[in-house]
């Protein structure tokens, strides 16, 4: 009798096991908490040029491949792909188990009509329509093989297919392009059920959802019953939404709510890094005395980026002095010692170039050609917003020890777009972000220096221009990596930029909350195996 | 009465052609524009001359300003005010939506704000020179003066992180209404209050205020009966003007409070540089406000009988 009671309660317990952690795994509803700033302009990713729109599209619109949270391309609705010989095609291999909410079957015809949609003049599609580059045309073999062909070779084809959701063909068409934002149905882990403009979005699980995502790591549907995102206006109320009860999760809390989170028993500070040119601000090298290669070695070699991180950043951000930053893949570490905080080298290369001081605390022009002798020593840090302005006051403190007088502003996106296109500005706040070494190319080729382009500092060097236009005609991530790091030191010698430092993505999370996995970049997230504890 | 309404209907007319007027040529002389805006906050945000060019031709941004200036106009009197740029939804249709939550925030504050700011005014009244009197005027001066976007993140620290009543954010439910309303409230309380108490006390001193005090009346009647309806005429038409007010300068108590509205969605069409949107909330607004006064001209009429508008 003694030992049937131990088999028996041995049985009882490993069957309670597994419906424990069932149990625990299963329901709830998740509510993420995201700044205002960044919703959506239209919920769909074929127009929209955000992040955030393809982020949230990714909970209900699987992509072809995922960028995984080691950075590495996984195959999604896409087994296999690979890029023809000659660069002029792109063929994926896809898969043959997919359909989408609404039952309609995932396949080549499925994914031409997507890319025909987002290239479709009538859909305006913003970004998306460039990132699948200049299509000469589709093929379909069989029904599940699609030939992507090119008029030039397009090696970015899977940045940005890792962001463009899939949609149903069936839905797109049905509801038109006015009305399908409200109708987004895709094969991803959540259903779509609606957005209240400048408040909130909702989604549910789908029970039928067949784990496609390479990130789903079991089996049926996602654990997470309801998902909703919510969008907050004020910086103070979203640092206190977790610790308040409000919000599983706060995305981009502010630095100064960090601190409440890293000591803190119910939630947990996690910090997500997003690679890019990180928070530089763009030299008008066509403008004096900004011209001058000296001066501009000179700026750099009086900069103290840790001083900065410290006095503005609590040193939560990363310290950045090259063109892209340290979490790149394309980093260049060479940029390390190539302007070591320096302030008698920036003296001697400011006397080198013609500044000298005349007994006033800033140098003035004497002899430097296209200036008046006499003229002071003084440039214009033009900031986005309080807090990357805080930069420029911390540099007019470095820099007053090289005679350097300082004058910081804070202007509007569009006063920046209007200086900037009349090349009427100093040091130009300007960040990019992409893991993509072709950031180098949109921000430095000169061939991009146009009204509306990106390419800022009136650089004009052949040989940069040249290893860029390598980094976008190459498809091999080793070769375009070393055309990258060949351009970040090319873009040092010459001096295009002020680096300063990299803004990490804050995460405040509670610690109901388990699973939730940060992407490679900072400002992506996945939640196919993230549950809430209840 | 009748001829009157009409009357006032067509003087609108022309106010809204020139606003529609300064607002289509204004957003126009603002620096940048929509396509480099949407880009420069986008991930990556690099696209060709070419595309660039093409969403320009899409999005109409190339004809001669006079031709989009008619066109939008043409459609605007057909109640067609176009379709967002940045937003890809019809204008009429955004309005209709954000409008409700507006309408609805500025409800709640105008409840607030007569609640607190005629019970106020009328005891300050009378008890003038009494401590609740000098107390109530000097908390409506702090109420004038605060800025709401303070007033609103004391509210939410003391209520929602602290006592946790009330949500910090969102447009959902009563409950959220109940910070915000109070928020927007207050300080148009501040100024209803002192316009009630100054205009019942000059009322207060009126002869037929004495004669029907003589007459012995009760206080009770003579106030509320004979003066109030007097004393409110100048405190109708501050409400009417600060309902208008509410309604169009909601924007920062919808910021703070992370409500959707009308105003917060203006503020982003103007650095979006959305021309329709911008154009279409700002003509209706206008029509908003001046239906506003309209109404509150009329309601003297109910108020204080001697009007007559012919």
């Amino acid at each position: 009798m003694k030992k049937f009671t131990i088999i028996l309660l041995l049985v009882s317990f490993l069957m309670i096991i597994p419906v424990t952690v069932s149990a625990q795994q299963s329901g709830g509803e998740l509510i993420i908490a995201v700044p205002a700033s960044q919703e959506p302009g239209t919920m769909d990713g074929h127009i929209d040029p955000y992040q955030n729109t393809w982020l949230f599209n990714s909970f209900s619109a699987d992509p072809l491949l995922i960028l995984s949270p080691s950075g590495e391309y996984l195959p999604c609705l896409a087994e296999s792909w690979e890029m023809a010989e000659d660069g002029f095609s792109w063929i994926f291999h896809l898969r043959n188990d997919v359909f989408f909410q609404d039952g309609t079957p995932f396949n080549a015809e499925a994914l031409q009509k997507n890319f025909e949609r987002v290239k479709a003049p009538e859909t305006a599609s913003v970004q998306m329509a460039d990132e699948l580059g200049p299509i000469a045309g589709y093929e379909t073999p069989d029904e599940y093989t699609f030939i992507v062909k090119y008029d030039s070779p397009w090696p970015a084809l899977l940045d940005g297919l890792r962001r463009l959701p899939i949609w149903s063909p069936t839905a797109f068409e049905k509801y038109g392009l006015a009305d399908f934002e409200k109708h987004l149905i895709g094969t991803g882990p959540f259903i779509y059920k609606g957005a209240v403009a400048g408040d909130h979005i909702s989604y549910e699980r789908w029970e039928d959802y067949g784990g496609w995502n390479p990130i789903h790591d079991h089996e049926g549907p996602a654990y997470l019953e309801k998902v909703t995102i919510r969008y907050i206006g004020e910086q103070l109320v979203l640092g206190n939404m977790v610790d308040s009860g409000e919000a599983h999760i706060a995305q981009d809390i502010p630095a100064t709510s960090c601190e409440d989170y890293e000591n803190n028993e119910d939630a947990t500070l996690l910090t997500g890094y997003q690679a890019g040119t990180g928070l530089q601000w763009v030299f008008n090298t066509l403008k004096a005395p900004l011209n001058q290669v000296e001066v501009r070695q000179a700026l750099l070699y009086a900069t103290d980026q840790d001083d900065i991180n410290e006095s503005v950043f609590d040193g939560r951000y990363l310290t950045q002095k090259g063109p892209l930053n340290k979490v790149h893949p394309c980093y260049w570490d060479g940029v390390e010692e190539m302007y070591p905080y320096d302030l008698d080298k920036a003296n001697e290369l400011l006397e080198t170039a013609g500044w000298v001081y005349d007994g006033g605390a800033f140098r003035v022009a004497k002899g430097v050609e296209g200036v008046e002798d006499g003229t002071v020593l003084t440039f214009v840090f033009s900031a986005l917003g309080e807090e990357r302005a805080r930069i420029g006051e911390i540099l007019q403190l470095q820099w007053a020890p090289i005679g350097v007088d300082l004058k910081v502003e804070v202007i509007a996106g569009p006063i920046q777009i209007e200086k900037v296109q009349n090349k009427d500005f100093d040091l130009m706040y300007e960040r990019q972000r992409t893991p993509d070494p072709r950031v180098l190319d949109m921000v430095w080729n000169s061939k991009n220096d146009y009204p509306g382009g990106w390419a800022w500092s009136g650089l004009k060097i052949p040989e940069l221009d040249e290893a860029l236009n390598k980094i976008a005609e190459n498809s091999v991530l080793e070769e375009r990596c070393a055309y990258a790091k060949a351009a970040q030191e090319i873009i040092m010698q010459n001096v295009g930029m002020l680096p300063t430092v990299s803004a990490p993505n804050f995460y405040a999370v509670s610690n109901s909350v388990h699973n939730f996995q940060l992407g490679s970049e900072g400002n992506w997230w996945f939640l196919n195996n993230t549950w809430i504890e209840e | 009465m009748r001829n009157y309404i009409l009357k006032r209907l067509g003087q609108m007319i022309p106010v809204l052609i020139l606003v529609s007027i300064i607002i289509f040529f204004v957003m126009r002389l603002l620096p940048g524009d929509p396509i480099s805006l949407m880009l420069a906050g986008a991930e990556g945000g690099a696209i060709s001359a070419e595309r660039r060019a093409e969403l320009a031709e899409s999005m109409g941004l190339n004809d001669p300003l006079i031709v989009q200036y008619f066109d939008w106009i043409t459609s605007a009197l057909r109640g067609d005010l176009g379709e967002s740029i940045r937003m890809r939804e019809s204008v009429s249709k955004l309005i209709g939506e954000f409008f409700a939550s507006t309408f609805e925030l500025s409800l709640v504050g105008l409840f607030f704000s007569l609640s607190i700011g005629l019970s106020t005014g009328i005891i300050a009244a009378l008890k003038k020179d009494s401590w609740f009197d000098f107390l109530s005027m000097g908390l409506a001066y702090v109420g004038i003066s605060m800025p709401i976007f303070w007033l609103g993140l004391v509210l939410i620290l003391a209520f929602s992180f602290e006592v946790k009543w009330f949500p910090s954010a969102g447009g959902e439910g009563l409950r959220s209404l109940v910070l915000p309303g109070l928020t927007l409230g207050l300080s148009s309380a501040g100024l209803i209050s002192r316009l009630t108490r100054s205009s019942l006390i000059e009322i207060l001193n009126e002869d037929y205020i004495r004669t029907a005090r003589s007459k012995g009346l009760k206080e009770q009647a003579v106030v509320m009966g004979h003066a109030m309806k007097n004393a409110m005429i100048p405190v109708v038409t501050m409400v009417g003007l600060q309902f208008g007010g509410m309604m169009a300068g909601a924007v920062v108590t919808e910021t703070v409070f992370s409500r959707p509205g009308l105003g917060k969605v203006l503020v982003n069409g103007v650095l979006w540089m959305d021309y329709p949107l911008v154009q279409g909330i700002i003509l209706f607004l206008a029509v908003v406000y001046m239906s506003t006064n309209l109404l509150v001209d009329i309601s003297y009429c109910f108020i204080d009988p001697r009007i007559r508008y012919s």
